[in-house]
């Protein structure tokens, strides 16, 4: 039995299912790698999330627009990147916990509207798969990374753009000063104040479509609490990936391979008990980082907010 | 001297008198040719019966019933040498039929049926006078407590919940008309019923409701129908002599026909689905056998389900489709069996239930399941003014539920549902502090012992069974996927069953199963789902409320899927084969009947597909092959009847 | 003199009672949404007021639910003074019951008089365990606490269904058909005593006795100093000899201890059991996360997190008590605790703005910050080291 695992099958499987599931918190974890470049932790990620996810749905329910219904997610995570970038500049509120806070809004809001505004689960036509041509019909390869829809090749495409902000462009550079340093940075002029507006805002964006990738993609339906606690494990991811992004990319995709591999396992009926399989991308997550113990510490400004005149 | 001449002169004179009085009662009856034995085994007299009727004898309803009962007794006997009928029909005039019924006692007639429950307070009067004759009357069950006077009546409304099932489940339109004569009596209890059924069946349905106010009025009836169809209803039903002119409009206009009393295939067989028939002969040969025996009288008797006195006669002509004939089967078994209690019982104050439930109630699944039936009970009960609901939802906290609970019994909720097998442990404490208070937990069978808790649950193994039988049926790659929460209580029972419905199909057929560790993570479901598309599977299932994400890539992949817990055919209706629909509200039924009754807990109960707790709901949207259609239909009498015992293999 | 020991108080009052302002005003926008459902707010906060105090029933279920966001945030009083995020709280609770339950459905025949104290402290070092891994790894492998204990978290919870499906299952449950996941039910000796008609059980009072022994830990003992001195200054520390890796993992170990006895706590006070419906917060009630905040409205003060525990601990009550009485969605209730810790979070510059306002009035460079190493043992030291 654990020999199927081997098959071609099942590998391809294995992988094209980890892509996929790795998107949302590719969206989530890019968004949050800026925020936490810049000082700020987010622990709201999930509420973002879900009121992105239900602002998706139900436009492009009702529109029948899928791209509007990106369009709504970014707008209403941005929102609440908005009132999380206020709390935590303005009002210089314990990041954790405020986040926890947005979380339970998030979660509780999208709920609340999902009930009085639809009312029943029902399913939406989402993106569909897209056969990239030429590169699809490679063997094996093809079928993994050249078949799914358009918000996953976005999610990958984020990467190397993440990257390139951050490392190559002045607004990167502020963005790492200011998570390393505020004093200093404001000292040179610039606007702390604005870049984590910046940051958290973006990273509210992002959450919202990482809701909307699989309200309206992946899954194509809405139910109350659908993220079970992604948000969640996106931040860890950050923290996993040593705040750049292409470690952020390892991390979410080591997670969800696992995840993935755990499910297949199951289906092949391989005799390890489900609970025990269900918890293997957690343990793996920790194990990993554990083997690879490094000398990278986070943006020293994390957590900590910045008062001029300090 | 003087005095004892007179004495006996008195005395002689009395004993005259006296023999002239004692001579006198019988002497009407002596009229005729010594028929007093009513004996009719022994008998060469026949039995002689006469009946008063206020309608014709083939109005093809309430009088026909009647004679045609008459009848069939007769030839029974062997014919009119055993037992003489004679009738006076068209008798709708009280008085005509009060000297009618005299008239027959005073001729010696053994038995004198006043069918028609206008004829009573005539008949008060007319028995005392004739002890010698026994009198039966109906409908109704009043004998008046005079002990030469057999009541019978008709639980019609039980074949009207029958036709009420049928009609919401074949009309279209979702509008049912129903044509009554005045708002009383057998009427009512007819009408009453059919509603019910149809509500029971489809809370949504529409029924239109018309007494036209007169039982012979036959061109009022038409116009009534005709008001019916012109308002969207394409099924029709209605009671009582005059229905005739409906039964012609209906026809017309392609409208379905569900009949009573007697049976009116005749009149237009291509309209007719089924009528309940009244075999009132099951009650006269009660009636006859108790007059041999000397009683003539004191006692009241009910045609239903049960006994055969009512039968429900579908038309040979009119294709129904499998799975409606088989829910009326189910009807009339859990009527029989008593399950369904079909008056709702009365309380005095409005009937006050809480629930409190771990997920939303729009879930499609678990707690869904027993909101629909709260609904649906609330009709049954008679609406808002009868009952009143409350709930919480999203409880998955314990603790908090734990406080829900006791809450709700102390602010005086009549019955408060647990509906949640992980509410157990909190219930057990706070039942016992309030002694009133009904409390209801599910899903498992164990009331604790305590008085005042009644359990439920559902044996969903049997709907899974069924399931994984179509599904194994219908696979062509042999392999299927399962998709479950975490493995343990209903969604457990409900894929072990699945698993032994598809092994006992198909021996090689391959089922993948994969309990995701939550009930809320839709993505992992959906990515779980497929896995087992990938895997090969071309038929999902799966259970609890994170399977909405399964049957987006069902519909994506061209899978089947099969539902359980509440329809999901509204998902993806390309997809969906069969659901097992829990109805919840059978047991909520019952408790609440014995809460009126007085007890408020101790039992258990669970949900099957013999009490009609559980149904099998196939996806009209979705084309079953018609051997696939009855092996389902077979597995599920199978199991209902037990021929089929569901055993968990691996 | 006595002028300024009134100025003293009055204004540490309002700086007490920010939270409690910054709760209403979280409310009145649960008012506007309460409208917008077509919900009478006066009547929809009057019946949050009966749940949470209104009868003495009410004030015990209070009580029962603020006595494990007592315990929690004592846990987080020590981790956060000593610089450590810990929100795996909610999977040490779960490992401290599962543990603690262990022993009440293993000793049978012991008396509950022994049972009790070793099940309370076998869910301590439940937690404690639970709470070191994650320290242990953040100290000598540099594995971040809150990718750890997010991943913790998640593990326990799958443990918890395991176990409770499995080995630990209540054997009776065993032969039904459908299995409930849940262990035996503890017997009546191994309760924690309950003030009969309520469910008010001891567990509430050894929390307060714990938030006291914990204040004069963090305060009065050289364990609790050095915490704080890590807390506050790695570096300095690390200069002084304390060796800062150990008493990182320490606060990680003593405070997933407190959670592991929240959890615990429960079992043998409020359910007799342990039931799974799959989540965490099912069976913890959020109380890991919902700890966090109970101990940012005490202000971080262990004495303090008691009065913020109560209020919270009734906010929740209550607001379960408003859903059943106007009936609105229990999402309603979700958003609404959200908007409170967002609002209560937020009030704290306030808070700051008028300690510094103060200390800057009282002391000589006007910096209004003293440096580390001053040990008062007074609340006045709680206004130094808010600075986190």
């Amino acid at each position: 039995m654990i020999s199927d695992l081997l098959s071609m099958t099942v590998l391809v499987g294995i992988l094209a299912s980890g892509i996929r599931l790795a998107t949302p918190y590719l969206y989530a974890a890019i968004g949050e790698t800026f925020g936490q470049r810049s000082g700020v932790l987010n622990l709201g990620v999930d509420g973002q999330m879900l009121m992105g996810a239900f602002t998706a749905f139900y436009v492009a329910i009702k529109t029948g627009n899928l791209w509007l219904g990106i369009l709504s997610a970014m707008v209403a995570g941005a929102l609440m990147g908005l009132a999380m970038a206020f709390v935590t500049v303005n009002l210089h509120a314990e990041q954790g916990i405020s986040g926890i806070g947005f979380y339970l809004f998030g979660l509780g809001l999208s709920d609340l509207l999902f009930q009085k505004l639809l009312g029943t689960v029902e399913t939406v036509k989402g993106f569909p798969k897209i056969q990239i041509p030429f590169l699809s019909d490679i063997p094996v390869v093809g079928e993994i990374f050249f078949r799914q829809n358009v918000l996953v090749y976005i999610a990958f495409a984020l990467v190397p753009v993440a990257w390139f902000i951050l490392n190559k462009t002045t607004l990167g550079l502020k963005i790492r000063a200011v998570g390393e340093n505020p004093e200093a940075a404001d000292s040179l002029g610039v606007s702390v104040a604005r870049i984590r507006y910046f940051t958290i805002i973006l990273g509210g964006t992002l959450s919202g479509v990482a809701g909307a990738s699989m309200s309206i993609a992946l899954v194509n339906v809405f139910q109350q609490n659908m993220t079970s606690g992604l948000g969640f494990i996106a931040v860890a991811l950050v923290y996993f990936g040593a705040w750049r992004p292409w470690g952020v990319l390892g991390g979410a995709l080591l997670f969800s391979l696992v995840n993935s591999l755990q499910l297949w396992i199951q289906v092949l009926g391989i005799p390890i008990p489900s609970d025990i399989a269900v918890m293997m991308p957690y343990i793996l997550t920790i194990l990993v980082l554990v083997a690879t113990v490094s000398r990278v510490r986070a943006p020293s400004a994390l957590t900590k907010s910045f008062e001029r005149g300090d | 001297m003087k005095k004892f001449r007179l004495l006996v002169t008195v005395l002689l004179l009395l004993a005259v008198l006296l023999s002239a009085c004692t001579t006198q009662e019988p002497a009407p009856a002596v009229e005729e040719t010594g028929a007093e034995e009513p004996a009719m085994e022994e008998t060469k007299e026949p039995f002689r019966v006469a009946v008063v009727m206020p309608s014709s004898i083939n109005d093809l309803a309430f009088s026909q019933s009647m004679y045609d009962a008459l009848l069939t007794i007769q030839s029974e006997m062997g014919g009119e040498e055993a037992m003489e009928i004679v009738y006076s029909d068209g008798m709708f005039v009280v008085d005509d039929a009060a000297a009618a019924i005299r008239d027959y006692a005073s001729e010696g007639y053994n038995l004198v049926i006043a069918h028609g429950s206008q004829y009573g307070s005539s008949l008060q009067e007319i028995a005392p006078d004739f002890p010698e004759t026994s009198f039966a009357w109906g409908t109704t069950v009043d004998t008046f407590g005079i002990d030469n006077i057999f009541a019978y009546e008709a639980a019609s409304d039980q074949g009207g919940y029958v036709n009420g099932v049928l009609a919401a489940s074949l009309s279209k339109t979702g509008i049912l008309g129903v044509v009554g004569p005045i708002e009383t009596g057998d009427a009512k209890l007819y009408v009453d019923g059919f509603v019910a059924g149809a509500k029971a069946t489809d809370p949504t349905v529409q029924v239109n409701v018309n007494y036209i106010g007169s039982f012979s009025d036959v061109a009022l009836a038409a116009e009534a129908a005709n008001t019916h169809i012109a308002a969207g209803a394409d099924v029709l039903t209605g009671t009582a002599q005059m229905v005739v002119g409906a039964i012609g409009v209906a026809e017309e206009s392609g409208a379905l026909w569900f009949g009573t009393q007697a049976s009116q295939t005749e009149l237009a067989p291509s309209i007719v689905v089924a009528n309940q028939v009244y075999r009132w002969d099951i009650v006269l040969k009660e009636i006859m056998d108790l007059i041999g025996d000397g009683t003539y009288g004191g006692t009241s008797f009910v045609i239903d389900l049960a006994n055969g006195g009512e039968v429900l006669e579908f038309n040979p002509d009119f294709d129904i489709p499998a799975d409606v004939a088989a829910l009326a089967e189910e009807t009339i078994a859990e009527i029989s069996g008593g399950a369904v209690a079909l008056q709702a019982p009365k309380f005095e104050d409005v009937f006050q239930v809480a629930v409190v439930m771990p997920s939303s109630i729009n879930d499609l699944a678990f707690s869904q399941s027993m909101y629909d039936a709260l609904v649906s009970v609330q009709e049954w009960m008679g609406g808002e003014g009868a009952m009143e609901f409350v709930y919480s939802d999203g409880m998955f906290v314990v603790d908090d539920a734990a406080a829900a609970i006791r809450d709700y019994a102390a602010e005086g909720f009549d019955l408060v549902i647990a509906h949640g097998s992980q509410y157990g442990s909190s219930l057990q404490e706070i039942a016992p502090d309030f002694p009133e208070t009904s409390f209801a937990w599910g899903t498992t069978v164990d009331t604790f012992g305590i008085g005042n808790i009644f359990a439920y649950e559902a044996a969903s193994h049997e709907g899974g069974y069924v399931n994984g039988v179509i599904a194994a049926s219908l696979s062509e790659t042999g392999v299927l996927g399962v998709v479950g929460p975490i493995e343990t209580g209903d969604a457990k029972l409900y894929v072990d069953g699945f698993v032994a419905g598809a092994l006992a199909t198909n021996p090689d057929i391959q089922v993948n199963v994969n309990y995701i560790g939550s009930f809320s993570d839709v993505a992992l479901a959906s990515e779980a789902a497929s896995t087992h598309v990938a895997a090969g599977a071309d038929g999902l299932t799966g259970t609890a409320q994170m399977v909405v994400g399964a049957i987006g890539v069902a519909e994506e992949s061209g899978a089947m899927w099969f539902g359980t817990q509440a329809s999901q055919s509204g998902l993806a209706p390309a997809n969906v084969v069969a659901n097992q629909v829990y109805h919840w509200d059978v047991v909520l039924k019952e408790v609440v009947q014995m809460i009126a009754d007085g007890t408020y807990g101790g039992t258990s109960f669970v949900i099957d597909l013999a009490n009609g707790g559980e149904v099998m709901d196939f996806n009209a949207d979705y084309e079953l092959p018609a051997e696939v259609k009855s092996l389902a239909l077979d597995t599920i009498k199978g199991i209902v009847d037990g021929s089929i015992t569901i055993v968990f293999g691996e | 003199m006595s002028n300024s020991n009134q100025e003293k108080w009055f204004p540490k009052l309002i700086d007490g009672l920010l939270p409690v302002f910054a709760t209403i005003a979280a409310l009145l926008v649960g008012a506007v949404m309460l409208l917008l459902l077509k919900v009478n707010p006066i009547e929809a906060y009057k019946a949050m007021w009966d749940g949470a105090f209104g009868s003495q029933n009410a004030l015990a279920e209070t009580l029962v639910k603020a006595t494990p966001l007592l315990l929690v945030g004592l846990g987080i009083c020590i981790s956060f003074r000593g610089d450590v995020i810990n929100i795996g709280g909610e999977g040490q609770m779960i490992v401290g019951a599962i543990m603690g339950t262990l022993v009440g459905i293993t000793l049978v025949d012991w008396p509950g008089w022994a049972v009790i104290p070793i099940a309370l402290i076998t869910g301590f070092i439940g937690g404690a365990i639970w709470g070191g891994i994650p320290g242990v790894l953040k100290a000598y492998f540099n594995v971040n606490e809150i990718l750890s204990t997010v991943m913790m978290n998640a593990i326990a919870v799958q443990l918890m269904n395991f176990l409770l499906r499995g080995p630990m299952i209540d054997p009776s449950q065993a032969e039904v058909a459908s299995k409930i996941p849940q262990t035996a039910r503890l017997l009546d000796t191994f309760r924690l005593p309950r003030w009969v008609p309520t469910r008010l059980h001891l567990g509430a009072l050894i929390a307060v006795v714990l938030a006291i022994l914990v204040y004069l830990l963090l305060w009065r003992t050289t364990w609790g100093y050095r915490i704080r001195a890590v807390g506050q200054n790695p570096d300095a520390s690390r200069y002084a000899g304390v060796k800062v890796r150990n008493y990182i993992v320490l606060a990680l170990i003593l405070s997933g201890a407190f959670a592991g006895l929240a959890g615990v706590m429960q079992v043998y006070g409020v359910n007799y059991r342990m039931i799974t419906d799959g989540s965490a917060s099912g069976f913890t009630g959020s109380a890991g996360f919902n700890g966090i905040v109970a101990a940012l409205f005490g202000g971080l003060h262990p004495i303090g997190t008691i009065p913020a525990s109560i209020l919270f601990g009734g906010l929740l009550v209550g607001a379960n008590k408003m859903q059943r009485v106007v009936q609105v969605p229990s999402a309603l209730i979700t958003a609404l605790n959200g908007l409170v810790v967002v609002f209560v979070v937020s009030s704290e510059i306030w808070r700051r703005r008028r300690q510094k306002r103060r200390l800057a009035a009282a002391s000589p460079d006007g910096e209004g910050i003293i440096p580390v190493g001053t040990d008062q043992g007074d609340t006045s030291s709680k206004e130094k080291e808010v600075e986190l």
